[in-house]
């Protein structure tokens, strides 16, 4: 229910309570008049009127509340790829017109066209507006529809109440003074003169949206002279505005924590030949190499999105089929394809054939839980014979002559029984071995070679390490985080991380173990850029590294410690996002991060970044840092800031929202359009 | 017991190498796509095919949420009409095809991206920017133990 709720209610209620008092004063003493209106006029007035207040209410709470279209900062991970020279400005051609993509400095990725960072809420919005003073929210590409319509219901609704009222004044112009008609008078002259400019808005909105632009893009002149690639014609504009679905919220979403495991060996694409032989026995290695050389099929094989015949064919190679189980992979529907977490626990449990007894539970289990669909696989998985024959599987579609053939007595068993072994419905854990039947069983049987391409390995041995567990999402603890979080991945070491001492125990710790090596990745990664850094800053002044750099994601060279408006040696590249945010640095929310040192991510030393800081903090200081956690949520507890520039439209009383909102409105009234009134679209927030 | 010392030398830990990212396809305004563009970081890692028809088949679902038609009429008038409290009960369109897109990432996922040692992240999570796609290598036998990495991950906290 709440998940269209936005920042509307951040930051002090705003100038929305005064408007919804104002509008609920002038309806209750509208409503006095209803039963004379009902009665003079027409029966149906009164609901109309009600009606229709309803309507602008419903439509007002909802271009309060409901989140704009906001993007989310961007992960750590992506800046990397804009290195320190990467451009302010990325072109992008839309329908053949280009259009520039600036990079934002505070969410760290370059804007999508049309979005906008919004500097009083501080964070990028997509198909940016306004940030409107009155709802107290911005307006993008969720809420602009509601918006609009409120504006369209409130003129018609006051448009209604000032007619009306005036109706009723005219009616009863012999007793004017009387109280009844001094408040109505009231009523009405409130009303008319509110209406002007809630009219003259609602025309600007009507005119933009038969343009197709947003105030943003008005009020900058982007579209003036050429050619607005995002207009649909007017009529188009208009069935989008109102009928198109509403686009998601992306933040604060429900993360639906999923497991995935990733285990080498990676399969390779049959450009590298060269597959990684992971030796575990002479056995297996030689089936490996034949499985080198089998993986060309991989890309041969097409994947129809219809479900597969199922039946394996018994002609298919070993090999062969145990690369069709990956290729079938989408042929998916309600037949479990293959899923390689089923293949790779036949490997295991191959390669253990020798001693398959501890292995024999956990298959089970691990089988159980995995539903195991195999085919013939020659494992060892005498394991696997044992305790599914209860289970008859939907999918029963082995060739138990096959079975027949295998020599090891446990082989017809567990042919047999993964034939029977019945396909679970969860998505995540179904496995099915489909086309797995060796050429050669007798071969297959005797090498007990496993499919060594099949990387799960570990969801076999997980379940060695936890033979209780039977659950399907839980075959090990792995990639828990990584799989849906990784930006977080930081945070989610865990404090303890003790050596593991059991396979159990280092399983659970694999998760631990994973998030600890990016970590180290990183920081590696961090000092040698760091050392890359001081090198260059030691051989020669780049003209990037300047000491316009935003500090907390740029590195600054340790020894320059200038003011940030005189110059260093050698200018930032014209051009480069170093001098363009330098000289647009007044616009933006500096994420001033002097501790960024406690992160393990940034790109340098920052001892130079307190003269930035000291600079930026005068403008829009935020004295957030910078945290790798990034998401929104946090967000608002810096909540309104201290930013001087904001000020004006930020504060919560009504004396400074009436001019604003005169202002915005005198601007609009100025010139319709606007060419390059820059200054004044100040107040609308939006731009910068 | 051997056979569990045999499992564990088995037992490689993957690290995360890099990330690739494939943009958003601007060229007809601003409706989801991504490119279809095969980025040549994963030259060696899958084929060409695979992501190219797992992009595309996003880039359908996406249409397919984004799509005027029918059903986004009736869900913008029965909203109009309840006053937009229809939200509270029911999920919009667009939210059931991103669950549907979720579990097709998660299926491709577990499929064809995990066992190549890659991971593909709902778009979603990136506000519909990015798709972003993780690399991982086998950084090595079991010398390089969980252990290890664990403690010099620690100590560089």
């Amino acid at each position: 229910m709440v998940s269209w709720m936005g920042s509307g209610i951040v930051g002090g209620g705003g100038d929305w309570t005064l408007l919804l008092m104002f509008m609920n004063i002038l309806m209750c003493v509208f409503v006095f008049r209803c039963p004379w209106l009902a009665v003079t006029i027409c029966p149906a007035v009164p609901p109309c009127c009600a009606v229709l207040f309803l309507f602008v209410l419903a439509n007002f709470t909802m271009a309060t509340f409901m989140d704009a279209g906001v993007l989310p900062v961007a992960s750590e991970d992506e800046d990397k790829d804009d290195e320190f020279r990467a451009p302010l400005y990325k072109n992008v051609n839309v329908k053949g017109v280009q259009v520039r993509m600036k990079w934002c400095a505070s969410c760290h990725f370059y804007r999508p066209p049309r979005c906008s960072h919004c500097s009083i809420c501080d964070h990028c919005v997509e198909d940016f507006d306004h940030h409107c003073p009155w709802v107290n929210n911005c307006i993008g590409r969720r809420n602009y529809r509601y918006f609009f319509l409120f504006l369209l219901s409130l003129t018609f609704h006051m448009i209604g109440v000032f007619t009306f009222g005036l109706i009723y004044v005219l009616h009863h112009m012999d007793e004017l003074w009387k109280l009844h008609c001094t408040v109505t008078l009231v009523v009405i002259s409130i009303s008319g003169l509110f209406l002007i400019p809630v009219l003259g808005l609602t025309g600007f909105h009507l005119y933009l949206v038969s343009r197709g632009r947003t105030t943003n893009e008005q009020v900058t002149g982007k579209f003036q002279g050429g050619v607005n690639p995002f207009t649909r014609g007017c009529c188009n504009n208009l069935e989008h505005l109102v009928c198109s679905p509403i686009s998601p919220k992306y933040t604060a979403r429900p993360c639906r924590k999923a497991v995935i495991h990733i285990q080498p060996p990676f399969l390779r694409p049959e450009i590298e030949r060269q597959m990684p032989v992971k030796v575990r026995g002479n056995g297996i290695q030689s089936l490996q190499n034949k499985v080198s050389t089998k993986t060309v099929k991989l890309s041969d094989i097409k994947q129809p999105k219809t479900p597969p015949p199922l039946p394996p064919k018994p002609d298919h190679g070993l090999l062969k089929s145990q690369v069709a189980l990956l290729k079938t992979s989408d042929q998916q529907g309600s037949n479990k394809g293959p899923d390689l977490h089923s293949e790779s626990k036949g490997s295991p449990v191959r390669c253990s054939q020798q001693a398959s007894l501890p292995v024999q539970p956990s298959l089970q289990t691990s089988a159980a839980s995995s539903s195991l669909q195999l085919n013939s696989l020659p494992l060892n998985s005498r394991s696997l014979t044992l305790k599914h024959t209860s289970r008859s599987g939907s999918k029963s579609q082995l060739p138990a002559m096959h079975a027949d053939n295998l020599e090891s007595s446990p082989l017809p068993g567990i042919l047999s029984s993964s034939s029977l072994l019945a396909n679970h419905n969860t998505s995540s854990s179904s496995i099915s071995y489909d086309n797995v039947i060796p050429a050669d069983p007798q071969a297959m049987a005797q090498r007990g070679a496993p499919p060594v391409s099949y990387p799960h390995h570990f969801m076999t041995l997980g379940t060695d390490g936890n033979l209780q567990r039977s659950h399907p999402r839980t075959y090990s603890p792995v990639f828990m985080g990584i799989s849906r979080q990784s930006p977080h991945l930081r945070d989610l070491i865990p404090p303890d991380m003790t050596p593991p001492l059991s396979a159990a125990a280092r399983y659970d710790n694999f998760s631990k173990a994973i998030m600890a090596s990016i970590h180290e990745r990183r920081e590696l990664e961090e000092r040698e850029r760091m050392l890359r850094r001081q090198v260059r800053t030691q051989a020669l002044f780049s003209p990037d590294m300047g000491i316009y750099d935003i500090p907390s994601r740029r590195s600054l060279p340790p020894d320059n410690i200038r003011p940030p408006g005189s110059r260093g040696p050698t200018p930032p590249a014209y051009g480069s996002r170093e001098f363009l945010m330098s000289t647009g640095v007044l616009g933006y929310n500096i994420r001033t991060s002097p501790l960024s040192s406690s992160s393990s991510l940034t790109h340098g030393p920052k001892t130079s970044s307190s003269p930035l800081q000291n600079s930026s903090s005068s403008l829009q200081s935020r004295g957030r840092s910078s945290s790798p956690a990034y998401y929104p949520p946090e967000r608002p507890a810096p909540g309104f800031p201290s930013s001087t520039s904001t000020l004006p439209r930020f504060s919560s009383s009504s004396s400074s929202s009436a001019p604003l909102y005169a202002s915005y409105a005198n601007t609009k009234r100025s010139s319709l359009p606007y060419s390059g009134e820059g200054k004044d679209s100040v107040t609308l927030g939006a731009l910068k | 017991k051997a056979e569990f010392h045999n499992l564990q030398e088995l037992r490689h830990s993957p690290s995360l190498v890099t990330k690739v990212f494939i943009q958003r396809d601007y060229s007809e305004g601003t409706m989801c796509r991504f490119q279809a563009k095969f980025p040549s970081e994963l030259d060696n890692r899958i084929e060409r095919t695979l992501l190219e028809e797992t992009v595309k088949t996003l880039n359908s679902y996406y249409a397919e949420a984004e799509k005027i038609g029918g059903q986004s009429y009736l869900e913008g008038c029965l909203a109009c009409a309840t006053a937009y409290i229809i939200f509270l009960c029911m999920e919009t369109r667009y939210e059931k095809v991103l669950r549907k897109i979720s579990g097709f990432i998660q299926e491709q996922n577990e499929k064809i991206y995990a066992p190549r040692g890659l991971l593909l992240t709902d778009p979603i999570e990136r506000g519909m920017r990015v798709l972003e796609i993780s690399v991982f290598e086998d950084r090595g036998s079991g010398g390089s133990s969980p252990s290890s990495t664990m403690s010099s991950g620690s100590s560089a906290r």
